[in-house]
């Protein structure tokens, strides 16, 4: 997919986020290592001081939007790559910084900074795709290398990326995992979620936490309705829901609703 | 020792049993506690089947205690290891030659297995029959079915209803019943039982024993039912396709395929293709089910965009499509499908519902 036949131009870009996601990439081990068989790392300052002025054929984007410097970055990047792919929750749907989108921007910046005058920042925190048109999103906090991995490998190789958009559920089921809600009455954001992660949380017997964000079609309604009913007082549903992907769109519309109810 | 007979024998009995099939070579897999689950497990030694055990039932609910009482099953069922979560297909190598995975398909005994998996063992063979999955036949015929009858069904069970329980008739090679004070009843139901049976020096149970067994099985019989029969259960579905109740339930349904995941007959898949940088790829099948948005999503469109489509679906086709296609109902009445619903949905009161709707709207 290379413009010459030669390696794929790869560049890794950072915006608010703290780098995990990146690092995912990193920890890909010998996986690294034959991906650099096909690819140039042309641009990945927490790898390498190198830099590559571009053009891109792929580039990773990992972290929210939330400074002006920000949205005209993204927009470079977007004009100087062919395939851009979000990764990470911040990317995908804004992060836990979007947080401070659900409050008054402006006591946040007087709580967080001792001289809030000196900080320009946008009022939210919001994900990549709201500025740029983006190809692919993997999210995750951080994401699972092995899905990033796979990603790579479908987009190098000519394929159009899939994966799946079903429950954490089925996820944590096919590696054999017993519910922890049904089993443990532990509170679990997993048949809203997004499957990826390889049901890590379940799978230690805890409750997911929506680290990855909603699945396709989730029933955010139904499930802060059973949550109530086993026992977990809104107030604690509500910190549940808000804590990822709090700005993704279907969350974001049932807290919304469910708030004010 | 004939087949279909009763024979008469202890508690430990069982544990000579165990070791009988250990020592002709069977790989024995049984329910086993794991993390305050009874899981089906890989099982070394017969004390590790957790006898005195039981395990509360209830939408959406499940706890094990050790009050000396019964247990019946946990989520895993026999289609874990016939029809495996997740499964290589073959891998194509950069020259489009195809490479098949090699498989190791040891004697596997099942232990202590309920009837109601055994029914959904029989219900399986007839969807991965002849032209079905070669995997799954391969494993099937290397099975050797043990089946412990349900005296005491769960708070979720409606194998009575279903007709597949709570006592095994046939399909099994060995059944056996406790039924109380350490007593226990075997019946071989194969010529390979009776083979293995025969180690035991067993001798034909007595009269009591076996009044004792029928009012056991009566009294299981009257517990394990939903309150709906089988008469004319596909027609009076299909006149409810409308039915207002598969909309409500909808509200309350998550979609997570939790029912599909622990469904012992539920078999629909999904096939992903993991290419590697060398130019080739595996082709894997995992499971997947109907309540998944996209299960049903085609090139150009979706057939069940709703939820309550999905659910509809499900429902629609372990009680009325089954049937046409592979000559059985789809569903056990394991109620697996009510205990591990994250949401409690119970699928006994759905399609109560949704029968009664129909009757009341015939009557008027």
């Amino acid at each position: 997919m290379s413009r010459d036949g030669g390696k794929v131009k790869l560049a890794v870009f950072k915006f608010s986020s703290c780098s995990g996601c990146q690092d995912r990439l990193i920890d890909l081990g010998e996986n690294l290592l034959s991906l650099t068989e096909k690819v140039e790392v042309a641009y990945f300052l927490e790898a390498s001081s190198r830099t590559d002025p571009g053009p891109y054929d792929v580039a990773l984007i990992e972290g929210s939007i939330s400074t002006p410097h920000d949205v005209e970055l993204v927009k470079e990047i977007r004009k100087n790559s062919r395939i851009v792919i979000t990764i990470g929750t911040c990317a995908v749907y804004g992060g836990i910084q979007a947080l401070r989108n659900w409050m008054n921007y402006q006591e946040v910046v007087k709580q967080v900074y001792p001289r809030p005058e000196w900080i320009n920042s946008l009022e939210k925190s919001t994900p990549v795709s709201d500025h740029i048109k983006v190809d692919y999103q993997v999210s995750g906090c951080p994401v699972n290398e092995l899905q990033l991995f796979n990603i790579l490998k479908q987009v190098l190789t000519g394929r159009r990326p899939y994966h799946r958009l079903e429950s954490l559920c089925q996820e944590c089921k096919r590696r054999g995992n017993a519910c922890v809600m049904v089993s443990r009455g532990i509170p679990c954001l997993g048949p809203i979620m997004v499957e990826g992660c390889g049901a890590l949380c379940p799978s230690y017997g805890r409750g997911c936490y929506g680290c990855f964000g909603p699945m396709i079609d989730p029933k955010p309604d139904a499930l802060a309705m059973r949550l109530e009913e086993i026992g977990l007082p809104k107030e604690e549903v509500i910190i549940r829901l808000r804590g990822f992907t709090s700005w993704s769109d279907p969350i974001r519309r049932f807290l919304e609703r469910y708030e004010r109810e | 020792m004939f087949r279909g007979s009763v024979y008469s024998g202890v508690e430990d009995d069982l544990k000579s049993l165990f070791n009988i099939v250990v020592s002709r070579g069977y790989r024995v897999i049984g329910p086993k506690l794991v993390d305050s689950v009874i899981r089906l497990e890989r099982l070394h030694d017969f004390n590790e089947i957790p006898y005195g055990y039981e395990d509360k039932q209830a939408p959406g609910y499940y706890r094990v205690v050790n009050n000396g009482g019964r247990f019946r099953h946990g989520p895993d069922s026999p289609k874990r290891f016939l029809y495996p979560p997740e499964l290589l297909l073959f891998i194509i190598r950069p020259n489009l030659s195809i490479e098949y995975p090699r498989f190791e398909f040891a004697k596997t005994a099942l232990f202590g297995i309920k009837p109601c998996d055994l029914a959904a063992i029989n219900v399986m063979d007839g969807v991965q029959g002849e032209l079905g999955d070669e995997y799954y036949q391969k494993v099937r015929e290397n099975l050797l079915l043990i089946v412990e009858n349900c005296v005491e069904p769960g708070g979720t069970c409606f194998c009575a209803t279903m007709g597949t329980g709570p006592f095994a008739f046939k399909g099994f090679d060995i059944a056996y019943t406790r039924i109380g004070n350490g007593a226990v009843i075997f019946q071989p139901g194969s010529d390979l039982g009776v083979d293995i049976l025969s180690e035991l020096g067993l001798r034909p149970a007595e009269d009591e024993q076996v009044d004792r067994l029928r009012s056991l099985m009566m009294e299981a019989s009257k517990k394990a039912r939903a309150e709906f029969t089988l008469e004319n259960l596909p027609e009076t579905l299909e006149m409810g396709l409308d039915s207002e109740v598969y909309r409500k339930i909808a509200e309350k349904c998550l979609g997570c395929a939790n029912c599909n995941m622990v469904c012992p007959t539920c078999f629909c898949f999904d096939v992903l293709d993991e290419p590697e940088l060398d130019g080739s790829a595996k082709r894997v099948r995992i499971w997947d089910g109907c309540h998944s948005y996209s299960y049903a999503q085609v090139a150009g469109g979706h057939f069940r965009k709703s939820l309550y489509a999905r659910y509809r679906h499900w429902v629609l086709h372990k009680f009325v499509y089954w049937l046409r296609q592979f000559g059985t109902f789809g569903c056990v009445g394991c109620g697996r499908c009510i205990t591990w619903c994250p949401a409690g949905i119970d699928l006994r009161q759905v399609v109560r519902d949704v029968v009664r709707e129909v009757e009341t709207r015939c009557r008027r």
